[in-house]
């Protein structure tokens, strides 16, 4: 690509930043940061930690960010060593079933869980069925004001990430490092804490980071579960009254201060990493034997924790399938009238037709700027190209609420962002938030796509006759197609169940994309939940295909997606 | 067909200089050699060739037209990589009709062409393989088709050998050049293997740190080297120091007062001429001494034999001087008995291969 396309390609990849990354924060902050009279002022932030009651928000977001976290190592570190380390039962497709949280949106198996952990829920019944329980005194499994329950849906959604990134560092680790060790006198517990841990730290850190962040501001979740002191849905609470009031705005501030916090730290560790996967492998990688009760007791540790992990897709399932169900073991009648009204219903009709025109042209934009930013930093050698890297990753840092807040603040009557609203339409607004929010996982893929791509088979071609352009065209496009193909298809998938975006900046019932379609009737009453449940059960199966679809074409490459 | 001219050209990667006025001349037809050891800078002076780099200084010239700024797609040029660079999404025939089709070609001239390159590189028959389907020699043999069908100016090769084994590599040398001959094509070659140079080239060129250290003929080059860098990667060499004395009885040699005493030596560098007590080096292959007294030559050697290996069309030994230096000698068709190592021999060497070279 001659100097001037790359260029061009950079500045309106700047400009699509500064118009829609820079500019709705930097909204936030001037309004957080500037009062009435126009001077700046700390006050409002001030205000935030003064007050109790954001106070306790804040505390309680870190804390269950920090549960989440702990318990995602607790699950992932032993399984991920068992996966890559040793032969046992099934080890294929129980790896593959560790990922089966990925397809469910987390605020969906939220619906789920409560239907299976709620005090009149599946687990309680069971319990006074088998005598273990007093009937008319259950317990409230997901307790603590709800906590409890936020905590596991968390864990049980994002676990994956981090298993992904430990097996990823594990299988990237050249074993000849540790028969080193071995061979030095040193025994297998010993190895692995003194050379595997130190060597893997980066992807748990890299794992845990995101899972961190993530929990930190996570909204669906805790909304599903009615829990409103924690700042996410602090800050959902007062969108609804923008326009006097800095408060909202000083919240939103903090919460992206701490999560950049967060993100700069573990980058900081990261950086000073030099281990780079501990170099190429220079002997084959050979699993280990285990006794029959071994391999049985590490296959029944995956089995555990995969059945945990279906829980909340059971009870979806379920839900979407009941009747009437309310203190029973399972539901009393089945049927399928959720399903048919679910598309009978007009909210839920046109809720599907806009996520699907909302979540393709979002994937259009980011497969042409995802290819765009690739193509400069991977190829152009302009200078200041891994700025432009940087900047295409920044969404990865910056919360989906925090985004979506300043996306509603700016487009509102007045502001500089207005523009993009069409009368009541939020759908070119929609299609930037979302598209910016996945942005990075196309970058990513496309960027990987063209590592691979040897830039000789380019030279070869332009060597041939053929231009730049039609060197792209001809050679390397093809080439690339699968890996974009697959970064494409996770972008949609996700744009499609995008939850802060969605829940934030559709107001009117005629524009609901599926999430907030989804949330809105789960707390209807009558029919509701139950249709919220067969189209949580679509967008679990859609999930899935888009999800083996990326993987069939990705392979293994797939884990590198989920990373920091 | 076309001579190739380089006018001092020269190219920096963000400081570093990495080609520093380079003035060649290539000839039409010839199969010219870049030969040196690696990050001289021969690869970086191909892609210069190619287009894919414009020089910060001088000018690239193709017969009589400046082609320093002609993109790549527009010089006419076809280059073998050296990873072959063939494109996985296409078959073979695809691949060798890439370029044929980026000229315009109508669709039956290109099946031909591509049926006929095929054949000459012995690939008939293969057109609709897939590129993983071929072996690492048939893969090199499509790069070349791929390249030879478009019937360039002048054809650039960047190692494209290093990855065959030993067997093949002998194989295609012998092909390419005969290929190269028949197409009548100026060939510039990129290689740090001297003997793929020495066996292939009509002229060759050794690149040191970006500069052009000699160029010439094969056996001028290995024969009458004019500097240490050149005498010692081209071919194995034994290396002396000393001081000039005086001019040596015949014209053109000097004699170099040495720790083995005053050797008589010849002077191959066109234009540098030493002064008498000059630090200089002599050079002197190891195939060029004798393990015996030559009547001829004032230079004669005495030490000991500390090492003797049978290598079947050699032997090779070690003869340690009594100053302690040690110097290489290779005995060519070895016969008798094997010389063993611990007896105290003499060594001698004609003042034609004694080379004087700069310090």
């Amino acid at each position: 690509m001659s100097p001037l396309l790359s260029r061009t390609v950079y500045l309106l990849v700047t400009v699509f930043f500064a118009l829609f990354f820079v500019l709705p924060i930097w909204g936030t902050l001037h309004t957080a940061f500037v009062d009435v009279r126009g001077g700046f002022t700390l006050d409002y932030i001030a205000e935030v930690f003064r007050n109790p009651l954001y106070r306790e928000g804040l505390l309680n977001s870190f804390l269950i960010a920090l549960l989440t976290t702990l318990a995602c190592l607790l699950i992932s570190l032993p399984l991920a060593i068992g996966y890559v380390r040793y032969a046992f039962p099934a080890r294929t497709w129980l790896n593959s079933l560790m990922l089966t949280p990925l397809i469910l949106p987390p605020f969906v198996g939220a619906l789920g869980i409560q239907a299976m952990m709620g005090q009149a829920g599946a687990f309680n019944s069971l319990l006074i069925a088998l005598g273990l329980l007093p009937a008319g005194q259950p317990v409230d499994w997901l307790g603590d004001g709800q906590m409890t329950g936020v905590v596991l849906m968390n864990v049980l959604h994002l676990y994956p990430i981090v298993y992904l990134n430990v097996t990823a560092s594990l299988a990237n680790l050249d074993p000849a490092l540790e028969e080193a060790a071995a061979n030095l006198g040193c025994p297998p517990w010993r190895r692995l804490w003194r050379i595997t841990l130190p060597l893997i730290l980066p992807g748990i850190f890299a794992g845990s980071t995101i899972a961190f962040i993530w929990a930190f501001t996570e909204l669906g979740v805790p909304l599903i579960f009615d829990y409103d002191r924690v700042t996410s849905v602090q800050i959902f609470s007062a969108i609804k009254d923008l326009s006097n009031n800095p408060f909202p705005y000083a919240l939103v501030v903090v919460l992206l201060f701490f999560t950049t916090l967060f993100y700069a730290g573990s980058r900081l560790i990261l950086q000073g990493d030099v281990s780079g996967g501990g170099g190429r492998a220079t002997t084959g990688l050979s699993l280990n034997g285990l006794s029959r009760f071994r391999g049985w007791l590490l296959s029944g540790g995956f089995f555990l924790v995969i059945g945990l992990a279906l829980m909340p897709h059971v009870g979806v399932l379920l839900l979407s399938l009941a009747d009437d169900w309310y203190g029973t073991v399972l539901p009393t009648h089945l049927t399928l009238q959720h399903f048919t009204e679910a598309l009978g219903h007009e909210l839920t009709l046109s809720a599907i037709a806009n996520s699907l025109k909302y979540a393709s042209l979002a994937t259009l934009l980011d497969a042409v700027l995802g290819v765009g930013v690739a193509w400069v930093v991977v190829r152009s050698g302009l200078s200041g190209r891994q700025w432009l890297d940087a900047m295409a990753m920044l969404p990865l840092a910056v919360p989906g609420i925090v985004m979506a807040f300043g996306y509603l603040a700016l487009s509102r009557e007045g502001q500089p962002l207005h523009w993009l609203m069409l009368g009541e339409n939020p759908l070119l607004l929609l299609v930037v938030a979302y598209a910016m929010r996945r942005l990075p996982y196309v970058v990513r893929s496309a960027a990987a796509g063209l590592q691979q791509i040897s830039p000789t088979l380019e030279e070869a071609a332009q060597n041939l006759g053929a231009s730049p352009l039609r060197a792209l065209w001809r050679i390397t496009l093809p080439l690339l197609a699968p890996s974009l193909l697959a970064g494409a298809l996770l972008a949609f998938s996700f744009a499609m169940l995008e939850v802060s975006d969605s829940m934030i900046l559709a107001q009117q019932t005629l524009y609901f994309p599926i999430t907030k379609a989804i949330y809105s009737l789960s707390s209807a009453l009558g029919d509701g939940p139950g249709m919220a449940a067969a189209l949580g059960v679509w967008s679990m199966v859609f999930l899935t295909i888009t999800l083996l679809g990326a993987g069939v074409v990705l392979g293994r490459k797939l884990g590198s997606l989920f990373r920091l | 067909m076309v001579a190739i001219h380089l006018n001092n050209l020269t190219k920096r990667f963000a400081a570093t200089p990495v080609l520093e006025h380079i003035n060649l001349q290539i000839k039409p037809g010839e199969m010219f050699f870049l030969l040196g050891p690696s990050g001289c800078g021969k690869t970086t002076l191909l892609r210069h060739i190619a287009g894919f780099y414009t020089p910060d200084e001088g000018s690239v010239w193709f017969g009589g037209q400046d082609v320093t700024r002609v993109p790549p797609h527009q010089r006419g040029t076809a280059m073998m990589f050296q990873s072959y660079a063939l494109w996985p999404h296409l078959t073979v025939a695809e691949n060798v009709a890439f370029g044929l089709e980026e000229r315009r070609l109508p669709r039956r001239e290109i099946e031909s062409r591509v049926a006929e390159a095929l054949s000459v590189v012995h690939l008939s028959g293969l057109g609709e393989r897939r590129i993983q389907q071929l072996s690492g020699g048939q893969q090199q043999r499509v790069a070349l088709a791929r390249a030879l069908v478009v019937r360039p100016q002048c054809l650039l090769l960047d190692e494209p050998l290093s990855n065959l084994d030993a067997q093949l590599r002998l194989e295609m040398r012998s092909e390419i050049r005969r290929v190269c001959k028949d197409f009548d094509l100026t060939a510039v070659y990129v290689t740090h293997d001297q003997e793929e140079a020495l066996s292939m080239a009509d002229r060759l060129a050794v690149m040191a740190a970006g500069r052009l250290a000699q160029v010439g003929t094969p056996e001028e080059v290995y024969r009458h080297p004019i500097s240490r860098m050149v005498a010692g990667f081209i071919g194995e060499t034994n290396l002396l120091q000393g001081d000039v004395l005086g001019p040596g009885d015949r014209p053109g040699t000097l004699i170099v007062q040495t720790l083995s005493g005053p050797l008589t030596a010849r002077l191959t560098h066109p234009s540098w001429r030493p002064k008498a007590g000059e630090a200089v080096w002599l050079s002197v292959r190891p195939e060029a001494i004798r393990l015996e007294a030559l009547a001829e030559s004032p230079n004669h050697f005495s030490g000991e034999l500390v090492e003797a290996m049978y290598l079947g069309a050699t032997a090779q030994y070690r003869l340690r001087l009594d100053n302690g230096l040690v110097l290489a000698i290779a005995e060519p068709n070895p016969s008798g008995t094997l010389r063993s190592a611990g007896q105290t021999r003499v060594a001698a060497t004609a003042i034609d291969d004694l080379i004087v070279l700069p310090e």
